[in-house]
């Protein structure tokens, strides 16, 4: 008796707990669905405007009054004005909107834009209705995708999609590459294919010029563009089926420590500056100075670096003659840059889509939903292209453009992209690699002998995982 | 004698010393704090724009560029909008304050009322505090005033908290004689006349003090207008700077150059009234 007392209460509260998060999740779906589905009536609202938050590059270069200005005369018979929210890019929804104080719709990266879910700052979007729909990969949606009570939701429309490349110098390839560096006669430099070559010319450079002159120069303490190392011998950020389960962090899985020997390596042919943020900084100006002979970062700086390079004294069109950008080169499978015995396989790296969305708090989202209709239309975007330099997450504008950006969609479609994680916890995850980079990086150029072993070094990538496990839920998150 | 002569030389020696000292310290002193403004200056008329392109510590080449664009490319940075909202902000914050914060020291040195004593002890403690500590409570507020985004919400907030600091201003009322307001008062004169004829004319230094401090802190604040204002047309010099990309430092440095140029003509303007009114409020005769 004593016994089946607690027992039974215990069941009772068991079944009252279930029947309350039921209850709940069922809330919430119906919530966020209702909120959908009623604000998306298909009736455009008249007479209003709408404030557009878009990234500083679009209106610098002209495209964002394009685009209002063609989306206001095409609406104009309905009242509808779409105006510049001229806030700051990063503007936070989740501050200013609930004030009213924020954009109609706002373009930002994925994670940006999906950590608004939560506070339901976002609305879900009926994007089967929207003309670009069809168009882009599965990929570039699950961005924007969030499930609630077992339901699926969409609340960004993906516009570009970002992934690190490299950039480098054509100008400052040795006058003799074709016959000492193209092993493979295949007429592409071997230190733009593989990180090996890369390795070693950069080595030779850095040797030939006394430390005046650089290889592959960057910061390599840089979370976002270092994580690909580890990614690609099978690390993860988080794991679980849609790589949000924070519980399972997941830099050190399989080989994932092979990432961190590279980082290693690539920082004996740099200098000190790779352990912090200055070669981020300072790379546009050292590769116009041809100080540094290549780099990676994101497509959308490279009018940085032809500037640069103008004011370095070059003309226009020899920069842009000049400076290259191509997809990432190969890692070496031994995980060793100087061991290309094994081969050599794609690189993952850590990407974006950056897309539209629209704010829980417009009082027009029939017409913000038009005017997203409108941008991720295939005119706008192909000007967005043709204007930008974006690589489009319309798989339709990516095949006619060719080259990188049909590379770029591949690379989405096929995995060697792996879209930043649309989950809070992200943010825990820099500080820990970061400052595990810069350690590994300064040890390699100070010889303190810390992380020689390949123990030692998977031992550092498991203490990051713990530490960021530990940021997420040490307080119960 | 030859004791006497050599004793003077030792002083002399000594005294050398003493100065040479002083000197070499001074001059280091004034190297540390000189530097980064000359550095800053220099680069503000770098001609590529980049810290990256300098030869060692200084630019390679010199031009205006960074000047001229600073004016005349406005699409991204509206570097003279920015201007002038700090200007408007500055100006008026300057007047309220003063107003405010000198009425509140007369009120505190001529009045005796109820809880005075507390209200002053009162003031001092909140005075410790650090102005930052309150911003997420000003935010709200101020939401629920709809007063974010609006100019006139900085004002507000800058004009409200002068007369915290009200002391040094009733240090220097206090030694005005008390006489002066008596006789006026037995002439039939209001305490409003008291204090606009007679008082106000005798605490000059005092005011330009005032509405000095009270202009050089709305002109150089950042942490509240970045929390409060939104829209990029109302930002403040210090919040526009701070938003440049990270290719522009020598527009950068121009604008930071440029914003000062204000400060320092007030300052050589009123620097006799200023000096007054400082060492007017912290004796008390």
């Amino acid at each position: 008796m004593k016994k089946t007392l607690p027992a039974l209460i215990s069941h009772i509260a068991v079944i009252l707990a279930l029947i309350i998060v039921m209850g709940v999740l069922g809330i919430i779906a119906a919530g966020i669905a209702a909120d959908g589905n009623e604000k998306f009536t298909g009736e455009l609202e008249r007479n209003v405007t709408l404030h557009i938050l878009e990234n500083d590059t679009a209106k610098e270069q002209g495209y964002l009054k394009e685009l209002l200005d063609a989306f206001n005369s095409e609406y104009a018979e309905y009242g509808i004005t779409a105006v510049d929210a001229n806030m700051d890019q990063y503007n936070d929804l989740e501050k200013n909107g609930p004030f009213g104080y924020g954009p109609d719709v706002l373009y930002q990266a994925n994670d940006a834009i999906m950590k608004y879910v939560d506070g339901k700052h976002i609305l879900p979007l009926p994007v089967e209705k929207l003309e670009c729909a069809e168009s882009i990969g599965e990929k570039a949606w699950d961005a924007y995708r969030a499930t609630a009570g077992g339901e699926s939701y969409t609340f960004g429309v993906p516009v570009n999609i970002q992934q690190p490349l490299l950039y480098y110098r054509q100008d400052l390839l040795p006058e003799n590459w074709e016959t000492e560096w193209d092993e493979n006669d295949n007429g592409v430099p071997d230190m733009i294919e593989n990180w090996s070559a890369l390795y070693r010319f950069s080595k030779q450079i850095r040797e030939e010029s006394g430390g005046t002159k650089y290889g592959y120069m960057k910061s390599l303490n840089d979370g976002y563009f270092a994580s690909g190392y580890f990614f690609s011998y099978g690390g993860y950020v988080f794991g679980g089926e849609d790589g949000k389960d924070t519980r399972d962090v997941g830099f050190s899985k399989n080989d994932g420590y092979k990432g961190g020997k590279i980082i290693r390596q690539l920082a004996t042919v740099m200098n000190l500056e790779c352990t912090e943020d200055t070669i981020t900084r300072n790379s546009y100006s050292r590769m116009a100075q041809g100080t540094y002979f290549a780099t990676m970062t994101t497509p959308d700086v490279y009018t940085m670096f032809i500037k640069e390079m103008v004011l370095a004294g070059y003309s226009e069109k020899y920069a842009l003659e000049n400076l290259k950008t191509v997809d990432v080169p190969a890692l070496p499978v031994s995980g060793d840059l100087e061991d290309e015995s094994q081969g050599f396989k794609d690189m993952t790296v850590m990407g974006g889509v950056n897309g539209y969305a629209i704010s829980s708090y417009t009082k027009a989202p029939n017409a913000s939903l038009a005017f997203v209709n409108f941008a991720t239309s295939y005119k706008m975007i192909n000007r967005r292209c043709e204007l930008l330099g974006i690589s489009p997450a319309r798989s339709d504008i990516a095949e006619e453009l060719g080259g990188l950006n049909r590379v770029i969609n591949d690379n989405l479609a096929r995995g060697t992209i792996y879209v930043m994680p649309s989950v809070r916890a992200l943010a825990q995850v820099w500080t820990p690699l970061q400052t595990y980079c810069a350690k590994l990086a300064t040890d390699a150029l100070s010889g303190t002998g810390l992380y020689v072993t390949d123990e030692a070094i998977k031992q550092g990538v498991a203490n990051v995982d713990k530490q960021i496990y530990d940021a997420i839920h040490t307080l119960g998150g | 004698m030859r004791k006497a002569g050599a004793k003077v030389v030792k002083a002399k020696t000594k005294r050398a010393l003493n100065v040479l000292i002083t000197y070499c310290i001074l001059i280091v002193v004034a190297f540390v704090f000189f530097f980064p403004c000359l550095w800053l200056i220099l680069a503000s008329f770098s001609k590529s724009g980049s810290i990256y392109s300098f030869d060692g510590f200084f630019p390679k080449e010199y031009g205006f560029d960074a000047f001229k664009s600073l004016f005349t490319d406005t699409v991204m940075y509206n570097y003279p909008r920015w201007f002038l909202n700090t200007l408007f902000i500055a100006v008026m914050s300057c007047v309220l304050g003063t107003l405010l914060t000198i009425l509140t020291a007369y009120c505190m040195s001529r009045f005796r009322f109820r809880s005075r004593k507390a209200m002053m002890k009162a003031t001092l403690v909140l005075g410790m505090f650090p102005s930052f500590m309150g911003t997420i409570a000003v935010y709200l507020i101020m939401t629920q005033f709809g007063l974010i985004n609006q100019q006139w919400g900085l004002i507000l907030i800058y004009s409200a908290q002068a007369p915290m600091g009200y002391m040094v201003q009733k240090g220097f009322f206090d030694t005005i004689p008390y006489s002066i307001d008596e006789a006026a008062r037995i002439d039939g004169a209001s305490n409003f006349t008291v204090f606009v004829k007679f008082i106000l004319p005798l605490s000059k230094p005092m005011l330009v003090y005032t509405a000095l401090t009270s202009f050089t802190w709305p002109w150089s604040d950042f942490i509240l207008p970045k929390m409060l204002l939104i829209d990029k047309d109302l930002y403040t010099v210090a919040v526009g700077l701070m938003s440049l990309g990270e290719t522009e430092f020598a527009r950068f440095a121009a604008g930071s150059i440029f914003i000062a140029i204000p400060i320092i003509v007030l300052y050589f303007c009123l620097v006799k009234y200023m000096i007054n009114g400082m060492s007017a409020g912290a004796v008390k005769e």
